[in-house]
């Protein structure tokens, strides 16, 4: 437990160091960014793995059956170890089954759809060490709970910084209600993603895939078209189809 | 006082140059040792002081380039003048240093204030003479080398011919002639086509001392490439590959980090290299690429603190390493001012101080050591009474004596060996 929420502290000052880096002297420095996203990327692999990490709703929770945590050397102190790369990671990207309407395409959502889930399900406790339980009422829950919360708070980000990137520097993402900590990173991730939004068009453009979806709220779709309306035209690098198969946390710092 | 950036002995060790975080070069000389004060060893005083660099503004890009002075590296002497190459993010110059001692005197076509006088008034020819005057040193920039990198430039090398040099940014090494600023030949191209499958950079590159055609990259993944630009006219394959395997048991978030190497140097005799990464140094023996000859551990006890140290970015820090002039002894820096030296023949080690408390002149600076837990010993200082602001990054060793160069901050220390 204490592991994952070491990564995610990791994975918070990692995202601040790049959001930070952005207004620095001299411009971006390469070398360090390159290395802030590996840490990045190594701290969301264990936070997502970690077995307390509920796995999504729509997923089929046999397969999401984490590493036990024996396996993993996890030595005491500071440091944690990653576990072997998992390869449900992979599976988790493969074929998401039915309730695809949980972001198929997105694996690394899932803790914080999930908890959005369990928190509904378990009616507003969070209870994230019985996740692993409490996903198999998750999966009967209507999906439409998480990527509603979630890409709410997104498109409305998503919306402005389009147009005003500066401007979205000064703004905070709304803080996040109190047992919904994974929102928090999210919030945090998905600010900086609308704040480079003009940058990654691919990105963007990726995400309404699995958001646009049933209908939540008309006004707040028509947002999210725009805003990847806006932000395709031709800014960094990257091919839909390519990013689609890439972990977007990567693609979006090292695009950068 | 700014920080220093960069400190560099020229080839006969008798000028040091620093290079600091506002764009300045500053040069100190060596007295000429006088028979009158055996005892007292030639000491290094200011020579010359000149703005290399200044901030310039990229419009394209909306972004500043700082002046600060990235690395220094001299030419070998060929005349009276001396001439060295410094470099900020972007642009690389040539400067001559020169003396100037003597004045001509006696022009009668300018009146006393300067004015050109009234070419009718002027009824004598006068041949002006040359008469001593104080000594003077200028530095004049002789080229200027643009334009030619997208990325940070982190090193510069002059090649053992004295003609060309390098310049290697995170993703890209040029090749430059000194006498042509408007080309450089790019030899080393790592950018992949795909920026977003960037997955190391370049953070070091040096020619080898005695073969030109050799030269050697380190990278953000903890590898060297040694390459030799006879196979190609792009050095993109490399002709060796140093890499130690990692040790799993040491793996963490921030083993990628942590082997980045931040600085790589070819040994005086051309056979060996020395790498630095965030807790070690290790030597390698070209003829070997499986793993390093030698491991040295910095400051080993740091091992368990990295998360705060990414946490407050002391992870990233570029420290250098150096080695002596008979490739005996090496040197680093490490925090709270602390530089270490190992001696490579009897293995023995040891951690000096670079503090003013501590330098009296003629004081023989006492070796230093880290608690690593457990009882502290009176003269010990424990792992978390470090001040992680007071770091050593920047060394220099003087080619043929023990004389050393150590800039703390934006203090530079010099030390030498004790005169009996």
């Amino acid at each position: 437990m204490e592991f994952k929420l070491e990564a995610h502290r990791i994975v918070s000052i990692s995202l601040g160091k790049i959001y930070s880096a952005r207004g620095q002297r001299g411009g971006l420095k390469l070398h360090k960014n390159l290395l802030v996203s590996l840490v990045l990327r190594s701290a969301r692999q264990v936070y997502l793995s970690e077995p307390g990490c509920p796995p999504e709703p729509a997923c089929g929770p046999p397969e999401e059956e984490p590493p036990p945590p024996g396996t993993a050397a996890w030595p005491a102190g500071e440091e944690t170890t990653i576990p072997p790369p998992p390869q449900d990671e992979a599976a988790r990207g493969g074929p998401r089954v039915p309730g695809a309407e949980c972001q198929g395409p997105r694996p690394r959502r899932c803790c914080c759809g999930c908890s959005c889930c369990c928190a509904a399900a378990a009616g507003g406790e969070e209870n994230r060490p019985d996740c692993a339980t409490a996903t198999g009422v998750a999966a009967t829950l209507p999906p439409p709970h998480c990527p509603r919360k979630r890409s709410a708070g997104e498109r409305v980000q998503a919306g402005s910084p389009v147009k005003k990137p500066r401007r979205e520097v000064e703004e905070e993402p709304p803080p996040p209600p109190p047992d919904e900590q994974e929102d928090m990173e999210t919030g945090n991730v998905a600010s900086l993603i609308s704040i480079f939004g003009s940058s990654f068009s691919g990105l963007l453009s990726k995400e309404p895939k699995g958001r646009r979806r049933p209908p939540l709220d008309g006004g707040e779709s028509v947002a999210a078209t725009s805003a990847e309306a806006a932000a395709e035209p031709g800014q960094i690098c990257c091919d839909e189809p390519v990013l689609r198969t890439l972990n977007p946390w990567s693609t979006a710092i090292v695009a950068f | 006082a700014d920080i220093i950036s960069t400190v560099e002995f020229n080839h006969t060790g008798e000028l040091l140059a620093t290079g600091d975080k506002g764009g300045r070069v500053v040069i100190f000389q060596r007295e000429q040792e006088s028979k009158n004060q055996p005892h007292r060893r030639g000491e290094y005083n200011v020579y010359s002081t000149f703005q290399s660099h200044e901030p310039e503004f990229d419009y394209l890009k909306s972004l500043e380039i700082e002046e600060k002075i990235n690395k220094i590296r001299w030419l070998p002497q060929q005349n009276a003048a001396y001439f060295l190459l410094s470099t900020n993010d972007k642009t690389v110059k040539l400067w001559k240093v020169s003396e100037r001692d003597k004045r001509p005197e006696g022009y009668n076509l300018k009146d006393e204030d300067g004015r050109l006088r009234d070419p009718s008034m002027i009824t004598v020819l006068r041949v002006p003479v040359l008469r001593p005057m104080d000594l003077m040193v200028e530095a004049t920039p002789r080229r200027v080398f643009a334009n030619a990198h997208t990325y940070h430039i982190n090193s510069i090398s002059v090649n053992s011919d004295y003609e060309t040099y390098m310049s290697a940014d995170d993703l890209r090494i040029n090749l430059w002639n000194f006498e042509i600023t408007n080309q450089s030949f790019n030899i080393v191209d790592i950018k992949p086509a795909n920026m977003e499958e960037l997955t190391e950079v370049i953070t070091a590159a040096e020619f080898h001392p005695h073969h030109c055609n050799t030269f050697v990259y380190s990278s953000s993944k903890g590898t060297i490439r040694l390459c030799d630009m006879r196979t190609a006219a792009l050095c993109d394959r490399h002709a060796k590959f140093f890499e130690e395997p990692e040790d799993p048991s040491n793996r963490s978030f921030f083993s990628e980090i942590i082997s980045s190497i931040s600085d790589v140097k070819f040994s005086h005799s051309g056979r060996y290299i020395m790498t630095r990464d965030y807790l070690t140094v290790k030597v390698w023996d070209l003829n070997m690429e499986n793993r390093p000859i030698e491991t040295y551990q910095v400051h080993d006890y740091l091992r368990s603190k990295l998360c705060s140290l990414y946490e407050n970015d002391c992870i990233f820090d570029k420290f250098e390493c150096v080695w002596n002039g008979s490739d005996s002894v090496i040197m680093t820096g490490s925090y709270n001012n602390f530089f270490r030296m190992f001696d490579r023949n009897t293995k023995r080690d040891v951690t000096l101080e670079a503090s003013r408390e501590n330098s009296k002149p003629r004081a023989v600076l006492k070796p230093r050591k880290v608690c690593v837990g457990g009882k502290r010993r009176k003269d010990e200082i424990s792992v978390d009474s470090l001040d992680f602001s007071k770091k050593i990054l920047h060394t220099a060793w003087h080619p043929s004596e023990n004389i050393i160069a150590v800039a703390a901050t934006n203090n530079l220390y010099i030390f030498q060996d004790k005169v009996n």
